[in-house]
């Protein structure tokens, strides 16, 4: 709908004055200040904030503190720290190459499997999407019960089949899995959806030519649909990273770092300094070496993004 | 005549293939949702289960008797109905918060004009890349200064706007045509009436969407309360729930039953506002992804 013409001459004779107009564009400006004012304080400034006492011996336990220069940066660098920052990094991105498998690969198996109308097939997508909103905590809390040693349902069942029980959470090659268990049960129906809702924007024609041509399925799942499908697949690429890199809650409840450190993830490490040890300077930076990370994993997924992905359809 | 005969039986194929395929979807689906709804369904029947029976080394996949007592005990025994209105508060909090501020946040972005707006806008899009777990510790200090910590102001305030919500709402905004704008300020009505009854009523249903997911987020997070309420007052339920195994502590396996009625009650209002609004749920994040 656009404006009648006669209104339009209207609003420019009566048009706004240069001052009303300053008013005007002070009044769109104020709409954006609260939330300003809050990302300021609370994003921006933390940053600054951070940097002041990565320089500090800031401990939450003293009341004053003194600047001690690189004294952390050399600690986290070339220090006793380092190898803690080296075990973080390994657990978080073996973490989130889980994740990224899971979402991306699993997702997708499951949105072909999935990609059918009919009723019963849109109630059992509700239920394979229904764990993302079983909040993290209840979902950590019923796998620790299923994962259970002694009890847990899932050595039952590995027993009923003529295999080991399996200490789960207490060893340290599978601690990681087991919280990969959790992540990829709430997470893979959030890849499928994901998936899904784009197999449904391809052109139905691109199928119906590749038929007459007589196009076997694999050739049309590698010709047509994962090509068409991977501007999403970066999406999903980029989301699931980024957010996979600040795991914290399932293993905070699940193993809480343990056990020798095998689900240590980088959150966790920054947390444990900070809250555990109340070693804000270390805990600082950590932190930062961590945006620093999470800096250059979306530079460099935008640079990849500009050259690789197919967006044209 | 021998030609058609082929034919028909190339059809006839197709369709047996076609058959088979079908098949195996189903039968592949079933299976994943089956394996998908396990972990909910072993939660809710161990939630009614005694404990003896939880203890069984054969376990038994439907409770022999219900023990709803299994809900009442958890009541009892910690503070889970404090927690739950703390959740409620803390939630209904962020809410407000992000919806007044994301709303007339995205109005400024992208139906207003003023110098530097798309500079201030790259400043909002910045903050989605500097996440809470890391501007935590000096949040956490300041907070400890103003004696925020163990407040609801404490747990609302760092979560009070949302990048990703102005994002959202602003692409939607940026759909309308400004002519309804214009028309409406004609009409007299000034930016608040503007932005709330001619825009958001026009993106009704993204705002709905996003509110879902603003919701859900905020009553499941973990991370800002369990760092700035240590206290048992400003508790809330993702991390009750967490702190139940060390509140029967010793007890070790033997409460799980209790547990998992603590898990069950923490997740139900999420889970019922799913199946109320599993429409707006599934395309919440399908929208977030074609953007």
């Amino acid at each position: 709908m656009r404006v009648p013409f006669c209104l339009q001459e209207v609003s420019m004779r009566k048009g706004p004055g240069v001052n009303a107009r300053k008013l005007g564009q002070f009044q769109d400006f104020s709409c954006t200040v609260p939330a300003l004012i809050l990302i300021l304080v609370f994003t921006y400034y933390p940053v600054v904030k951070l940097v002041q006492i990565s320089f500090t011996d800031w401990n939450l336990l003293n009341d004053h503190y003194n600047y001690v220069g690189f004294k952390n940066w050399k600690w986290l660098i070339s220090g006793s720290g380092t190898k803690y920052l080296l075990n973080s990094l390994k657990v978080t991105f073996l973490y989130s190459l889980g994740e990224l498998c899971i979402t991306l690969l699993g997702g997708l198996v499951l949105a072909l499997i999935f990609n059918t109308m009919g009723k019963g097939f849109s109630v059992m997508r509700a239920i394979v999407f229904m764990p993302k909103y079983v909040a993290m905590s209840s979902a950590a809390v019923v796998f620790l019960w299923i994962l259970n040693t002694d009890n847990g349902i899932l050595n039952y069942f590995l027993q009923v089949l003529g295999l080991p029980r399996v200490d789960w959470l207490g060893n340290r090659h599978t601690a990681l899995i087991s919280i990969l268990m959790l992540t990829g049960w709430r997470a893979i129906g959030y890849g499928m959806i994901i998936y899904l809702s784009a197999l449904r924007g391809i052109p139905a024609d691109y199928y119906e030519a590749a038929n007459l041509d007589g196009a076997s399925f694999w050739q049309k799942l590698f010709h047509i649909t994962l090509p068409m499908l991977s501007p999403t697949t970066l999406f999903l690429f980029v989301t699931t990273f980024l957010a996979s890199m600040k795991v914290f809650q399932s293993v905070d409840i699940m193993t809480a770092g343990g056990p020798y450190r095998s689900t240590e993830v980088f959150v966790y490490k920054i947390y444990s300094y900070a809250m555990e040890d109340f070693r804000m300077d270390r805990a600082s930076v950590m932190a930062l070496a961590f945006f620093v990370l999470l800096l250059i994993i979306t530079a460099s997924t935008m640079r990849f993004s500009n050259n690789k992905v197919n967006y044209d359809s | 005549m021998n030609k058609a005969a082929t034919q028909l039986e190339r059809n006839r194929r197709a369709v047996r293939n076609r058959r088979i395929v079908t098949t195996i979807q189903w039968v592949l689906a079933i299976i994943v949702t089956l394996v998908a709804i396990f972990p909910i369904y072993w939660m809710v029947i161990s939630s009614f289960k005694s404990q003896e029976e939880v203890l069984l080394l054969v376990p038994t996949f439907w409770p022999r008797e219900f023990h709803f007592e299994n809900y009442v005990n958890v009541l009892h025994k910690v503070n889970f109905g404090k927690y739950y209105i703390n959740t409620i508060i803390m939630t209904a909090g962020i809410l407000i918060c992000q919806i007044v501020t994301g709303v007339f946040a995205a109005y400024g972005f992208s139906k207003g004009q003023f110098k530097y707006k798309n500079t201030l806008f790259l400043l909002v899009l910045g903050a989605l890349m500097i996440p809470l777990q890391i501007t935590f510790i000096p949040i956490y200090i300041m907070f400890a200064h103003l004696h925020l910590t163990d407040t609801y102001l404490g747990l609302i305030l760092p979560e009070a706007v949302s990048p990703y919500y102005i994002f959202m709402l602003r692409q939607t905004f940026m759909s309308i045509d400004d002519s309804y704008i214009d028309a409406a300020k004609m009409d007299g009505l000034g930016r608040v009436g503007i932005i709330t009854r001619v825009l958001s009523p026009m993106c009704k249903s993204t705002l709905f969407t996003v509110t879902l997911v603003t919701f859900t987020t905020g009553w499941n997070s973990y991370f800002w309360p369990k760092i700035v309420a240590k206290d048992e007052s400003h508790r809330v339920l993702t991390v009750g729930l967490a702190k139940l195994r060390d509140t029967f502590a010793g007890q070790g396996t033997m409460n799980n039953h209790e547990i998992m009625a603590g898990a069950v009650m923490a997740v139900l209002p999420v889970i019922v506002l799913f199946f109320i609004f599993q429409k707006y749920m599934l395309s919440g994040y399908s929208k977030a992804a074609m953007k």
